[in-house]
């Protein structure tokens, strides 16, 4: 019998790099400025080169500085939210788990505001308090909520999951506001934290997220087929001889770096683990040595896109990406809430 | 049965995060514009002085004066408050109102105080009481007060009504615009029985406006334009625009709001403050003493020294509240501003 | 040395032993039926052997304790197939199926190759699911999705099978499709089966051995002739066994 190949061809993948590369050329000529598309390529060709820019132009202050890191934190930041739903919807065998749906994000926040309140910080790198106290607290809120969960209920059915995660997204909130109450002068700060922006995205941002995503992104790859057994089943997945134990534990560790440092870099963005997965997973199939490539690709160009909404639709005022990717969230949330439901 | 209240749940969680998204960034930019974060007492200490002494003495001639008769003001929502006599002690939820409060020499009256007043630096050991959704009512009424101050959106109807039932008269000042600070001054004078005082400080607000505006027409170079930075880059950029106290000061001071064009405070794309090349930039970032401060921080901002006023470090870093309440000192923020525009 | 010799095995759950000191053992080649009333702790002493739950006693594997084993490298000495499967996508059957060569393949840094690609076709044929392979498994019925799950196991090559009740919520068709396909494999490959039955009569009619059951402690343990009697049954269940299999059985006789 012929062996159908199982993860994508070669071909493919340069069509999924040719689309994102398109998407972020989109995006990258695209802003609250409109400026000529030809200004715009000669500063890309130009800095790339190396060569001195035009001083007449804008386009040297704008796209460079300011635009393309942008687009490039946000299509990091969107390949690794929705790596971290379809891999969490396949270890836990629900297609509702999402980090904001579990309360991972909230969690992470939680880390990071108390970072900020208490001052906790790594000498000699300022930002890396925040986002270590991020990874922490995003690990530390999956650990709690599984371990309830199995204790409630070990088949971790649906209605389990979202009701302890909307119950601990509360409960960081709560916590959160505690903190920020007797914060004191650092209030402010912290208040514009929660909310998050992408505002300000820097070359050094884009690093982070794009090396975190190369060493996370790699390992949760790699698992594609031990994330299909647990898709079919976690008894299934040790009895074809998973290392149950070992496979959730390396899944969930590569979650939470990656949910913690994508909350450090732009704060919470919801929904976009839930909604790009679950819209590829009609393209790809449910399996996981498709769908966590595709992941990858088309979480990049949805948020690029939510981004680009964001940015340009009341300008030169900027909606929250958050706004955006709520809106589209909700809807697609419940849309599959109807449908699972009703099977 | 479960399916439903899951449903609800859900249906419940959604509205939550969608309007976290939006109601939250909302808010932000009107608690901003009142921060909450206490002055630091170091940095402050000189300004309090000058305006304490000067308003002192009218504050202990009051004892002298003949208790008047029943005072009757209508607040700025145009209900009519009657009082048996002159408020002796008041509740004032806006950290404007407190301003005022202290501008006519009433800050002994005060007995609570709501989150955001932290200006003069004395009633900063006047209690703190909660409003909003957190308001403690019973917390207030044990202040005995025979007056809450508050601006329109502090308190519920409800709220409202369950204070009055207790006693305490609620006055509603809220000043939109300039005029309006006169108008609460006024009231708030009338209140506290300061009639000459709260026209004193008009008249002293009005002059100097006056005088600020004849010189800043009589500038002849090029109109200039100023970008008002409520929340800094990392946050996410705000800004003031038009029906904020900011863009009425740049008007007065012939200055162009630069971002004139956008209602209220608003998040703003940061290509277009580089696109707009503003000539001046007034940033109200705290600095909390480590780091770079605010103004170092502007002018670090990648692309943004083609910004006449990066290029030029024509930046102005007002951490007081100078510019955003409305109370007596909105004058001097003015004055500040036109010395930093204009020169001395 | 016994492919699979279990002693002492006990396992308790929040308080409450449910398996208490059972020792049994099974050559290659035979076919243990472990029977006993409902509570007995049957599917339990699956669970343990397959180490998917924790037990105090030994499990040893051709005199190797099975606690020592990687994932792997058990799943090639003993396969599970159990009662209910409710699986969370819409896989297709041959992608259920090709999971079971999970054990086969060799890790990233391990040299050797999957030889597991002529028991796939070997499976599917004898399983019968040829024409469901591009199907979403959602769209099987419960009799086929238990023999996609079987071709899986086929697959997967292990030296014993745990059957936990298969058949239990099948038409008679399937049951008897699945207890001759394992027949089968046990006499192709030599191996060994344990299985979880309710049904007495087909605990005699397939097995060759029996360990039977009650509150967690084994009541006998030996060849089915042996420990199928009817003071041993009738015992464990309280009630006349045999009385009652002859009245049921008797009407098909008479027709």
């Amino acid at each position: 019998m012929k062996q159908r190949r199982e993860g994508f061809r070669p071909a493919t993948y340069v069509l999924f790099l040719a689309v994102t590369a398109a998407a972020l050329v989109l995006c990258v000529c695209l802003g609250s400025v409109s400026l000529p598309l030809k200004d715009t390529l000669r500063t890309l060709v130009r800095a790339a080169l190396g060569l001195a820019q035009d001083a007449r132009s804008l386009a040297p202050s704008i796209v460079v500085p300011v635009r393309l890191p942008r687009v490039l934190c946000v299509a990091a930041v969107g390949a690794a939210l929705s790596l971290c739903g379809a891999a969490m919807q396949g270890l836990l065998k629900n297609p509702l788990a999402d980090g904001s749906t579990m309360g991972v994000s909230s969690g992470a926040s939680l880390g990071a505001i108390i970072a900020l309140a208490f001052g906790v910080s790594v000498p000699g790198l300022p930002f890396a308090g925040t986002t270590v106290l991020a990874i922490l607290f995003a690990f530390g809120s999956l650990l709690l909520i599984l371990g309830v969960a199995y204790r409630l209920d070990s088949s971790l059915s649906t209605n389990t999951i979202i009701l302890l995660g909307v119950i601990f997204s509360m409960f960081a909130s709560s916590v959160s506001s505690f903190i920020i109450t007797f914060a004191g002068e650092r209030v402010k700060t912290i208040m514009f934290w929660t909310l998050g922006s992408l505002q300000g995205s820097s070359y050094q941002n884009a690093a982070v997220l794009y090396v975190t995503l190369a060493v996370c992104g790699a390992i949760l790859l790699a698992h594609g087929r031990e994330l299909n057994a647990f898709a079919v089943g976690e008894d299934n997945a040790r009895n074809i001889g998973v290392y149950v134990r070992r496979v959730k534990l390396t899944v969930l560790i590569c979650v939470s770096v990656l949910i913690g440092v994508c909350v450090s870099v732009s704060g919470t963005i919801g929904f976009v683990g839930l909604v790009t997965p679950h819209m590829l997973r009609r393209l790809t199939g449910p399996n996981h040595r498709r769908l966590l490539p595709a992941s990858v690709f088309g979480g990049a160009v949805f948020l690029m896109l939510a981004d680009l909404l964001a940015r340009t639709v009341l300008s030169p005022r900027e909606l929250p990406i958050g706004v955006v990717t709520s809106f589209v969230g909700s809807i697609v949330f419940v849309y599959i809430f109807f449908r699972s439901r009703g099977r | 049965m479960s399916r439903k209240i899951i449903a609800l749940l859900l249906a419940a969680l959604l509205c939550v995060s969608v309007l976290a998204g939006c109601g939250a960034k909302q808010e932000t930019p009107a608690e901003d514009a009142s921060p909450a974060e206490e002055t630091t007492p170091a940095e402050t200490p000189e300004e309090p002085a000058e305006e304490t002494p000067a308003e002192e003495t009218p504050a202990e001639e009051t004892p002298a004066e003949e208790p008047a008769a029943s005072v009757t003001v209508t607040d700025m929502t145009g209900r009519e408050i009657t009082l048996d006599g002159p408020a002796t002690r008041v509740v004032a939820l806006s950290a404007a109102d407190c301003e005022v409060l202290c501008a006519l020499g009433c800050g002994d009256a005060l007995v609570g105080r709501g989150e955001y007043c932290n200006w003069p630096e004395e009633i900063l050991d006047v209690p703190v009481v909660q409003s909003g959704a957190d308001t403690n009512i019973e917390q207030i009424i044990s202040l005995q007060p025979q007056v809450l101050l508050m601006s329109t959106m502090a308190q519920t109807e409800e709220q409202v009504k369950a204070l009055e039932d207790a006693g305490i008269k609620v006055v509603v000042s809220d000043a939109m615009d300039i005029e309006g600070i006169y108008t609460s001054v006024g009231i708030i004078g009338k209140l506290m029985d300061k009639e000459e005082q709260a026209g004193e400080i008009v008249n002293g607000m009005k002059s100097t406006f006056e005088d600020l505006k004849a010189k800043a027409a009589a500038w002849e170079g090029d109109q200039m334009s100023v970008y008002f930075e409520i929340s800094p880059l990392e946050w996410g950029l705000w800004t003031a625009g038009t029906g904020t106290f900011y863009d009425e000061i740049a008007n007065i001071l012939n200055l162009k709001n630069a971002f004139g064009d956008v209602a209220g405070y608003a998040e703003i794309s940061e290509e277009q403050v580089i696109e707009r090349k503003p000539d001046a930039i007034v940033t109200i970032s705290m600095y909390y003493g480590e780091g770079p401060t605010p103004v170092e921080e502007i002018l670090s901002r990648p692309g943004w020294d083609v910004i006449p006023a990066v290029a030029n470090e024509k930046i102005l870093n007002l951490q007081n509240d100078e510019l955003s309440r409305p109370a007596p000192r909105l004058a001097e923020g003015a004055q500040m501003l036109y010395d930093f525009m204009y020169g001395e | 040395m016994s492919m699979l010799q279990v002693s002492d095995l006990s396992v308790s759950y929040g308080g409450s032993r449910i398996l208490d000191g059972v020792s049994f053992s099974v050559e290659a080649g035979q076919w243990l039926m472990i029977i006993g009333p409902n509570g007995a702790g049957k599917t339990t002493v699956i669970n343990a052997v397959s180490q998917g739950a924790p037990y105090t006693g030994t499990v040893l594997f051709e005199g190797t304790d099975v606690k020592t084993m990687k994932s792997r490298e058990l799943a090639r000495c003993v396969g599970v197939l159990t009662q209910n499967h409710y699986v969370g996508y819409g896989f297709t059957v041959e992608e259920v199926i090709r999971l079971g060569s999970y054990a086969h393949r060799p890790g990233l840094f391990e040299k050797g190759r999957d030889d597991s690609e002529a028991r796939v076709a070997d499976a599917v044929e004898k399983t019968g699911m040829e024409r469901f392979l591009k199907q979403s498994v959602l769209t099987l019925s419960g009799g086929e999705l238990q023999r996609a799950f079987l071709a899986q196991l086929f697959v997967q090559d292990p030296r014993m099978l745990l059957l936990d009740e298969p058949t239990n919520h099948l038409d008679l068709i399937y049951q008897k499709q699945v207890f001759a396909l394992v027949r089968k494999w046990m006499d192709d490959t030599g191996g060994a089966v344990i299985s979880v039955v309710h049904d007495l009569s087909l605990a005699r009619a397939y097995g060759t051995h029996a360990l039977l059951m009650k509150h967690g402690r084994t009541v006998d343990f030996g060849p089915i002739g042996d420990v199928m009697t009817p003071e041993n049954i009738n015992g464990v269940y309280g009630m006349d066994v045999y009385d009652w299999m002859r009245t049921m059985y008797g009407q098909w006789v008479q027709e």
